[in-house]
């Protein structure tokens, strides 16, 4: 009997063990954040770290259902607008398009525009809205691109009427009117966590670099400034650069070759968007430079630099998710529903940080690679 | 001098002969059962290429047909819109609704100079989410592979619409995304997972989740071939696909031998990959070469079997020819004893057999073994007289009547003519005990035949005593009575010499 129990409880137990110890981690992190992976961190995470694996293949939830909610109409037409054209909010759409079926089985046709210019901008949003505002869409949903100049334009189509929602990446300014968010709600958590893993890895010493996104853009704003206040915890760290690629792999490349030509001894780059460590982890290669990367985003070839080991970590959002969220969130808000029981003010969506040994598993889950 | 065939040569031939003869046949058997065993495996490496080749060429078409088709279809529905008169968002999603049924296009789509994307049910940017839209002219047709975050791989198609304007706006391009899984589900039959196929992309990539085999699954087919080909023959392969080159690959994995054979599908950059393990054509081959083999190996047991009986047959005639032969040469030889111990004239023991019985008679003598034992001596009067007078002829014939006389009366006794005209009769057991009136009888006889002048015969007789040592002793006496007798008969008048 006692070799029974031993036998079968063992696990079971150990299951259950770790399964507590993991929902403890998350919950101490505010669900923002997924599990490391990294072996280096594996000694703070304890048991929770065995369970990295999973937590990788779940990182990204492409397995959605509508929840029960029936929907007042057959037809439903909305209008979003995004902050700019970038594969990180095609993934966004493929969770919406997958959300669209789903309704469109049960009978309820939605149509949608989801639009965005070539390079971030808040005066073509504010455009965008405005015009988007004369027509007659059930919802209009936007991926705020500067809080400051749009929040108080989404004021206005909310007090004219107009049912407004925010999603994806960056939120409007607290006190905005718009009616609900569905996205990251922890941006700066994201940039400070991404930044905690650099400090570690450089052991908490060292010149640091940031590089941001688009200027004014909440998300990339709050990440970098996530990043500069874990930096500011650790006397031995410098940050030498903070700069802006407006979104392009391109002008982050430049930015990190000028930064590697006037501080050859950086030790570490903070990268805030998608398209920051892709630029950086090229300039580090072409330099053959041992400086280490942290950066946001799941880009095909970030993942393969991280495979490769030239970026040190990703946190990956779960973009389909949250263009699932969105779609849902959105029919609720036409119906005239406010934010309540059937969905929240601010639709949180995770973030998974994954490092080197994830990198493979998640390029499979993401794009199909071997 | 011909060296005579003995029966011992003649089996011995038989048998090495026999045993050389199947013994060939074996042989014989054994290296085709091992030519044809080459020459299958050798087979099995051409048909499986030729027949992946083939196979890999025929859903190649399919593929190719598919696009072609599809681009046909996508003509007709510009065509189709131009001719709506559209003027709104809403009615041309209505009309790119309506296409889906005419035209059988499910994810048909147009593309503004402005990189809009407008489909049944949304409109959207998509200057990042289509690469094909990175070609600013976009002056012609173009296969492209979709391989966006999460989504299920799709061949784009998409083609210029020069001519198309919607609402006074002009469109620059329409396109179609086809799930790979529709196509896989075209090109798959069902022909009990004795084949696998794929498609790859130019580095190998698995383009349809579709299983190459237990060895390569679903992963890159270079970073998997190239643990089990030399590295000459992955670069070669490697090449091939990089640039739209058909060719195979012979592998060897977890103990089985596989064949592969790619073809590029036209029109795309991709290839059809099929693979085969060689063990089920040579499964199939080997049944066929089993069923060959079997058959050849009953023809090569009836052969035996026949041979065997054959040479069975042949061996007991054989038996029974020189057992006859045995038996005649054995009479024959009987025969040629008689001959020796016969007197040719009469027909009774010569001398020589007289001398036979003698010496048997000699060693009865000396060791007791002999009680009644009696030696008579006749000798033929006057047969010098009638050789003289009449010729042999009839001296002869008084020889014969001489022996005839003594044969008729002495029928229980030896008769041996040991001389021209000498007669010696041995008597035993019942002749001699019925010596006595035999004598009798006989000398009767001759002396009647004194007066018939017919052939008058001398007789002495004399019986074994013990002091005899020889029969020659008992001879002896009765010779010397023969002499009384005959001096008697010649006063009776029988013929006697000069």
């Amino acid at each position: 009997m006692r070799s029974f129990f031993g036998k079968n409880c063992i696990l079971p137990v150990s299951l259950a063990m770790t399964l507590v110890l993991s929902s403890c981690s998350y919950a101490s992190s505010g669900g923002r954040i997924g599990e490391f992976a990294d072996p280096s961190v594996q000694e703070d995470y304890g048991d929770a770290a065995a369970s990295s694996v999973p937590e990788v293949s779940s990182a990204v939830d492409f397995d959605h259902e509508l929840d029960s909610y029936v929907p007042q109409k057959d037809h439903y037409n909305f209008y979003f607008t995004y902050k700019i054209v970038h594969p990180w909010w095609d993934a966004v759409a493929l969770g919406m398009e997958d959300a669209q079926r789903q309704y469109l089985d049960r009978g309820v046709k939605i149509t949608y525009e989801y639009m965005a210019p070539d390079s971030a901008s808040a005066e073509d949003q504010t455009m965008r809205l405005r015009e988007a505002g004369g027509r007659d869409f059930d919802v209009i949903g936007v991926d705020v691109a500067d809080e400051a100049v749009i929040s108080p334009v989404l004021d206005e189509m909310i007090d004219s009427g107009i049912k407004v929602m925010t999603f994806s990446s960056s939120d409007a300014a607290p006190g905005c009117k718009r009616i609900a968010y569905v996205g990251n709600t922890h941006n700066y958590e994201d940039g400070a966590d991404l930044t905690e893993s650099l400090c570690k890895k450089l052991e908490y010493k060292g010149k640091v670099a940031i590089l941001v996104g688009s200027v004014g853009a909440p998300c990339h704003e709050d990440r970098a400034r996530g990043a500069k206040d874990t930096i500011a915890k650790y006397p031995d760290m410098e940050i030498v650069a903070v700069e802006y690629d407006n979104d392009s792999v391109d002008i982050a490349y430049d930015l990190t070759m000028k930064i590697l030509e006037d501080n050859p001894d950086l030790d570490g780059i903070i990268c805030c968007n998608m398209s920051n460590p892709v630029g950086a982890a090229r300039a580090v290669t072409q330099k053959g430079s041992s400086t280490v990367i942290v950066g946001m985003d799941h880009d095909r070839e970030a993942l393969h630099y991280l495979k490769d080991g030239v970026i040190y970590c990703l946190g990956v959002q779960d973009c389909y998710s949250i263009g699932f969220d969105t779609i849902q969130t959105a029919v609720k808000i036409a119906d005239g529903n406010k934010p309540g029981e059937l969905f929240e003010e601010k639709t949180d969506e995770s973030t998974t940080v994954i490092y080197q040994e994830d990198a493979a598993i998640m390029l499979e889950l993401l794009y199909g690679d071997d | 001098m011909k060296k005579q065939i003995t029966k011992k040569t003649l089996i011995l031939t038989g048998i090495i002969g026999g045993i050389v003869l199947m013994g060939m046949i074996i042989v014989n058997a054994v290296i085709s059962s091992r030519q044809t065993t080459m020459a299958t495996n050798e087979a099995v490496h051409e048909v499986s290429s030729f027949y992946l080749e083939a196979m890999a060429d025929r859903r190649s078409k399919t593929i190719t047909n598919l696009i072609n088709s599809n681009f046909d279809h996508m003509e007709k529905a510009v065509t189709y819109v131009n001719d709506q008169g559209i003027y709104s968002e809403d009615e041309l999603r209505d009309t790119i609704g309506s296409i889906k049924y005419l035209l059988s296009l499910d994810r048909f789509a147009l593309v503004d100079d402005d990189n809009i994307v407008h489909t049944q049910y949304t409109t959207y940017t998509g200057g990042s989410r289509h690469s094909f839209l990175s070609d600013g002219n976009m002056d012609q047709r173009s296969v492209s592979t979709v391989l966006l975050y999460g989504s299920t791989k799709q061949l784009c198609l998409a083609a210029p619409t020069p001519n198309l304007r919607i609402g006074g706006k002009r469109y620059k391009a329409s396109f179609v995304q086809i799930d790979i899984k529709e196509i896989i589900d075209l090109l798959a039959f069902d022909d009990d997972g004795r084949t696998y196929f794929g498609i790859y992309s130019k580095n190998g990539e698995n383009l349809t989740g579709t299983e190459l085999g237990p060895y390569i699954s679903t992963h890159n087919l270079f970073n998997v071939i190239g643990n089990v080909v030399p590295e000459d023959t992955l670069n070669e392969n490697k090449d091939h696909f990089l640039n739209a080159v058909k060719g195979s690959i012979t592998f060897t994995a977890n103990g089985a031998e596989s064949t592969l054979s790619y073809v590029p599908i036209d029109g795309t950059e991709w290839m059809m990959v099929v693979l085969i393990h060689d063990s089920v054509i040579q499964e199939r081959i080997r049944n066929i070469s089993e069923e060959s083999l079997l058959y050849s190996k009953r023809q090569i047991t009836f052969i035996l079997i026949v041979s065997v009986i054959f040479f069975l047959v042949l061996f007991l005639m054989m038996r029974v020819i020189f057992n006859k032969n045995l038996e005649e040469e054995k009479k024959n030889t009987k025969n040629f004893r008689n001959m020796a111990n016969t007197d040719s004239l009469t027909g009774v023991r010569n001398k020589h057999a007289y001398s036979d019985a003698e010496n048997v008679l000699n060693r009865r003598i000396s060791e007791k073994e002999i009680e009644k034992l009696a030696v008579v001596v006749c000798d033929i009067n006057g047969l010098k007289i009638v050789n003289d007078t009449q010729g042999h002829a009839a001296g002869d014939k008084l020889i014969k009547d001489a022996c005839s006389l003594i044969c008729e009366h002495f029928t229980h006794g030896a008769v041996y003519r040991i001389g021209g005209d000498e007669f010696v009769v041995i008597l035993q057991d019942k002749g001699f005990d019925t010596m006595k009136d035999v004598l009798t009888e006989i000398n009767c006889a001759v002396e009647e035949n004194i007066t018939k002048k017919e052939v008058v015969v001398s007789i002495g007789y004399s019986t074994l005593t013990p002091e005899d040592q020889m029969l020659h002793d008992v001879f002896e006496r009765a010779d010397q009575m023969m002499y009384k007798r005959k001096k008697e008969l010649k006063q009776m008048g029988a013929p006697t010499r000069a």
